[in-house]
């Protein structure tokens, strides 16, 4: 899985040749084995590693607090979102609804880093929602159809159609 | 297409709904669209339109950027969701994206816009006139007859003084009429009074309020008839 999720950030970035991944134990931790200097192991550490090498310092955080919040939520992606359950996914989305609701992107006026891998990391819990769940989470629908919709974002997921106009009107939030 | 008079908070709130489940008013990057809108709003949307002051604060964020975002201005009727119309007043991107045409020799949109901006002068010239013909027009006063039903505590109730209070009762918009006593049993009448009031300054909770005062004569009151006249 996360493999997927680093050959189509590599894509997005630009990357031209391609690195090799390995995996490592029971949870199939991503491991890079570069040129020079030790393995790299783990999905954010290799992500932000091909940032650096792509010279996109800005999907990290332009500002110190958003470099801070950048990292805050690939702390979240990671700890949270990765292999959560049902019942988990409720919490997260309610989480993310609030969250989402004064802003475009999760960290800042820009895309960023956490934006993509939470898009990669959360589509399956996206796919799994009824029409009306999803209207619950507006302010989650709305950010995750622009991430999708992003220019050269999604790769290797497919498109999840977001109904623009409501079924369910009576619903606050 | 449109959201009304973006100056107005209905306005704001047909943008507040239509931007929940979008992050920009076109397409998923910012463009001309967002800033012409940007520019129709005077100020920043109140805190309980969330979505439009999200949208606002993101799209200020470009402020430095915003000619070079891509896209053509278009008039403000051209955006929004379907079947509101655009009621802005002084469509200020419309004319203004109609100077920034007319520098261009290449004027693809120009006259566009001109037609646009003529027809909407057109109906506001319209909107304009039928206010001040409806503002013209007195105002009809509703008024409504009412036949109530005042009852007595017990025969030996004196039904004169009840009436007396009854028609003490002074108020702007009210006037009483006829009355009779109507047997109801066992040597008991009510008192049946019928009177005229205007629906805006009088109601019959009122009515029942300050009849039903006179706690010594009057046991109960009901409204047996209501008409609107």
């Amino acid at each position: 899985m996360a493999l997927r999720e680093l050959s189509s950030l590599e894509k997005y970035l630009g990357l031209k040749k391609p690195n090799k991944y390995s995996t490592q134990g029971d949870k199939k931790v991503p491991v890079l084995q570069s040129s020079n200097g030790p393995p790299l192991s783990g999905l954010v550490t290799i992500a932000c590693h091909l940032v650096k090498e792509a010279k996109r310092p800005e999907l990290l955080g332009e500002s110190a607090e958003s470099r801070a919040v950048v990292q805050q939520w690939l702390e979240y992606t990671v700890t949270k979102v990765n292999g959560s359950t049902r019942e988990d996914a409720k919490a997260i989305l309610k989480d993310l609804n609030l969250y989402l609701q004064d802003k475009v992107y999760l960290a800042g006026n820009q895309i960023s880093l956490a934006d993509i891998l939470l898009y990669y990391q959360i589509h399956p819990l996206i796919l799994d929602l009824s029409v009306q769940e999803k209207e619950q989470h507006v302010n989650v629908t709305r950010w995750f159809d622009h991430i999708q919709h992003y220019p050269s974002i999604q790769h290797h997921l497919p498109v999840i159609a977001v109904l623009r106009n409501r079924i369910y009107t009576s619903r606050h939030h | 297409m449109g959201f009304g008079d973006l100056k107005s908070t209905s306005g704001l709130v047909v943008l507040n709904d239509f931007l929940s489940e979008r992050s920009y008013i076109e397409g998923f990057v910012p463009s001309q669209a967002d800033v012409a809108v940007f520019e129709a709003i005077s100020k920043p949307p109140s805190a309980d339109l969330c979505h439009a002051l999200r949208w606002y604060n993101h799209i200020k964020s470009y402020q430095d950027q915003k000619n070079s975002l891509p896209g053509v201005k278009k008039p403000l009727g051209q955006y929004g969701p379907a079947g509101v119309a655009d009621a802005t007043s002084a469509s200020v991107p419309a004319s203004k994206a109609k100077d920034e045409d007319d520098d261009d020799d290449f004027d693809l949109f120009g006259s566009d816009d001109e037609d646009d901006a003529e027809a909407a002068k057109l109906k506001e010239e319209r909107l304009a006139a039928y206010a001040a013909k409806k503002s013209k027009k007195p105002a009809l006063i509703a008024k409504s007859s009412i036949l109530l039903d005042v009852k007595p505590w017990d025969d030996e109730t004196d039904m004169s003084k009840l009436e007396e209070c009854v028609r003490s009762i002074q108020m702007d918009g009210l006037v009483w009429g006829q009355s009779k006593f109507v047997p109801v049993g066992y040597g008991i009448k009510k008192l049946q009074i019928g009177c005229v009031v205007e629906d805006d300054k009088v109601g019959t909770d009122i009515l029942e309020e300050k009849i039903t005062a006179f706690e010594d004569f009057v046991q109960s009151m009901d409204v047996a008839a209501f008409n609107k006249i």
